[in-house]
């Protein structure tokens, strides 16, 4: 990057199954309120907006960032929408990164948000290509075979996927902000409905109504802001085709480039010492193994070990998601955003109840498509 | 403001556009182009640092339209990507924007979306505020033509200026071969066709099409080696107006006027008359005059700079698309490759994009066949 970037300002909205107090404006205003108060600024003080959300089917609105231009102060502004699927919420931030480093803007706020029960998740990922046979199985069919197979390669036994789901969910009681707050056991998961082999009931996050928004700045007005920002040491997007021969959807390239080049990037030589915490994106519940070892943060076929061994837990060597993350927040286009933004909040030493002690580094993830699209930043709480 | 890079459009392909291709998906439509602007810089993927998309679900029919198109562009090994719910125009503007933070050289962009998928009015009426706007069922011809009354109430213009238009259009329609609308008509003959929405005919109305487009950039030293006559970014700038029809002027472009003013500023011109042609996405006679009177020009009828040699969307109009096209066309007409329809001896110009009803957000380049800075 050419010059610095930091983030001064994040705001986020609670999160629920149905937020009928607002409409999808009031929802995303929610949020820009909250990162403007953050941030110590006002609109007039924003120069561009960059917006991202998952399919546009969700809500059943084309392009909805066009009516939400003036509910979030970006009349006569530059604005863009970014759109890459389930990764969309961090690739969104990057741009919004992008933008400042660029040297043409000072402050720019980017928004990301989904208010799922405006339409009908299941639905709206099932997408049906001509000349393809419709799966119409949502997520959870389209990854059940790549668990599966990582089960199969690795050995893991059946209570690790559980055990990432109780974590998740004994995290998420310290995050008020959460959509599922209630503690559930390893036992509760087992035991609840198989709905995709071996993804159960409860291995499997929520459809979540919610917005998150953060101001991105120049170091000039980070620095003259109110409190500590988070700066953006790396950050980088990937992508791979779909139909290419021996594509590891397990553990997929474009997450081990988009990693290689954020480590590069931010120095990072030894990810599992260097890195204070982690807020990666984790769906279904055996994700955290799998992506534990797609990160670099131990050997292949290790992922299960460290969970088993609960070295990810809130107060251990490197805790994963001690907001709870996507198992217990989904709104699908903001959850990407709300990793980088969760990432932001712990180096900036404001994440509340569930702020990991001393965080200096940490890392952002989110992922989409079909394990195509990768998303990823270091934050630090040093220049 | 820090230094900026010279950027330069260096490569274009273009598929014709059509009412319907029923032989080709999107994504065989697209890569056709691809290796077709590839093989203009003699390069192969391999040598391109970037890739940056515009398109848009609603207009495929399906959600995740895009994915399928990252294997046309040739994303193995993996890519460094993003993706744009936008005209793809925005994603050449983002390029930019990229090679400007320096963590680029050179970048693909690509348009593509088949709108025969479904209905473009259905879809284009999903564009607007959910809860009270789309709700009454309001489409893209209707508010286009509480645009042009709006101009025309303020303008004292007439149907016979509206005529004269589009009749500009559909003759430089003719001359180009990837225009969906090739016949030249008269402005009687368009004076007479039918009203779509009053104040507005059919005659005035852009033909909904598809198409698929591949543009490259890249920044001073690697532009040269890839391209006899790159095409120089001099200026840009993008504005979006809010949606609420009734909450500003539809009368003007604030948001046209206030980024042309911009991009003229950064590339050290004060006025759109300076350069020798301009392609406007305005998708009806009305909207081109809106335009037109925003970056400071006649609203109709002169002759210097020229506009539309290509035709413009009254002549071929794929939804999201539309915007790059135009800036692939200042590249042909800047670099010599624009044939038949090749404005004579042109220099510099100007490529508009807009999307959302009635001219909600703009975007303007200028560009020159100098570099703008040294």
């Amino acid at each position: 990057m050419k010059r610095p970037v930091a983030v001064v300002g994040v705001g986020q909205t609670h999160h629920g199954s149905r937020r009928a107090d607002v409409s999808i404006a009031g929802l995303v205003r929610e949020a820009v309120d909250r990162a403007l108060l953050d941030a110590g600024l006002e609109h007039k003080d924003i120069d561009a907006i960059v917006f991202g959300k998952a399919p546009d089917m969700l809500e059943g609105v084309m392009q909805p960032e066009q009516f939400l231009v003036g509910a979030v102060g970006g009349h006569l502004k530059p604005v863009i929408r970014v759109h890459t699927a389930g990764s969309v919420g961090a690739s969104t931030a990057l741009t919004a990164v992008t933008h400042v480093a660029s040297g043409l803007f000072e402050r720019v706020l980017t928004i990301a948000f989904e208010k799922q029960s405006e339409g009908n998740a299941m639905w709206a990922l099932s997408p049906n290509m001509p000349f393809v046979a419709p799966l119409v199985a949502g997520a959870g069919g389209y990854f059940a075979p790549y668990v599966r197979a990582y089960i199969a390669r690795s050995g893991a036994p059946p209570h690790i996927g559980p055990m990432i789901a109780a974590n998740a969910r004994d995290n998420a009681t310290r995050n008020e902000y959460a959509h599922l707050r209630e503690p559930i056991t390893v036992e509760d998961v087992m035991n609840s409905p198989m709905l995709w082999d071996p993804i159960r009931y409860l291995d499997t996050c929520p459809s979540s109504d919610g917005a998150i928004a953060m101001i991105v700045a120049s170091e000039a007005t980070a620095k003259k802001g109110p409190r500590r920002p988070a700066w953006v040491k790396s950050g980088y997007s990937y992508a791979e085709a779909m139909w290419v021969p021996g594509r590891d959807q397990v553990s997929p390239r474009a997450g081990k480039v988009c990693v290689k080049a954020v480590y590069d990037g931010a120095g990072i030589t030894d990810p599992w010492n260097q890195i204070d915490v982690a807020e990666i994106y984790v769906p279904f519940s055996w994700f955290e193994a799998m992506w534990l070892e797609n990160l670099g943060f131990c050997d292949v076929g290790e992922g299960w070990k460290v969970v088993d061994r609960g070295e990810q837990r809130f107060g251990a060597q490197l805790p994963i998601n001690p907001s709870g993350g996507v198992l217990c927040s989904n709104p699908i286009g903001a959850s990407g955003m709300l990793r980088l933004g969760e990432a932001a909040l712990q180096v900036m030493g404001r994440a509340g109840a569930h702020q990991v002690e001393g965080a200096k580094t940490a890392l952002g993830h989110a992922y989409g498509g079909g394990a195509q699209y990768f998303a990823i930043w270091i934050v630090s709480s040093e220049l | 403001m820090s230094k900026l890079r010279n950027v330069a459009v260096v490569g274009f392909a273009q598929a014709p556009i059509v009412a319907c291709d029923e032989h080709h998906t999107a994504q065989e439509m697209l890569y056709p182009q691809v290796r077709r602007a590839l093989a203009d810089c003699g390069v192969e993927r391999d040598a391109i640092d970037y890739q940056v998309a515009g398109s848009a679900d609603y207009i495929d029919g399906r959600p995740f339209g895009f994915v399928a198109a990252l294997d046309v562009m040739g994303s193995w090994p993996p890519r460094q990507d993003l993706h744009l719910e936008m005209d793809a125009a925005f994603a050449a503007y983002y390029a930019w924007l990229r090679m400007q933070a320096g963590d680029c050289d050179s970048a693909m962009v690509v348009g593509y979306g088949k709108v025969s998928e479904g209905s473009p009015e259905h879809v284009l009426n999903l564009q607007l505020e959910p809860y009270y706007l789309a709700a009454i069922g309001l489409d893209v011809k209707s508010t286009a033509a509480l645009q042009a009354s709006a101009y025309m109430a303020r303008s004292g213009a007439t149907d016979d200026d509206l005529a004269e238009i589009a009749a500009h259009n559909r003759a430089a329609g003719a001359r180009n071969p990837d225009a969906q609308v090739r016949q030249a008509a008269t402005a009687e003959e368009l004076r007479r066709t039918p009203w779509a929405v009053q104040p507005l005919r059919t005659g005035y109305l852009p033909p909904v099409g598809e198409s698929a487009v591949c543009l490259i950039l890249a920044a001073e030293g690697k532009a040269e080696k890839l391209c006899s006559q790159p095409v120089w970014i001099h200026g840009l700038d993008q504005r979006a107006e809010m949606q609420a029809l009734g909450g500003r002027d539809l009368s003007r472009s604030a948001s046209t006027a206030l980024a042309a003013q911009k991009a003229l500023a950064m590339a050290g011109l004060s006025r759109a008359d300076e350069v020798d042609l301009l392609e406007l996405s305005a998708a009806t006679p009305a909207e081109e005059m809106i335009v037109r009177e925003a970056m400071g020009l006649d609203a109709k009828g002169s002759t210097r700079p020229a506009i539309n040699p290509s035709g413009g969307p009254l002549t071929g109009h794929p939804i999201l698309m539309t915007g790059l096209i135009r800036l692939g066309e200042v590249f042909r007409q800047l670099s010599g490759g624009a044939g038949a329809h090749a404005v004579a001896g042109a220099r510099r110009g100007i490529a508009h994009a807009s999307q959302g009803h009635c001219l909600q957000h703009n975007l303007v380049f200028v560009l020159g066949r100098e570099r703008r800075w040294s």
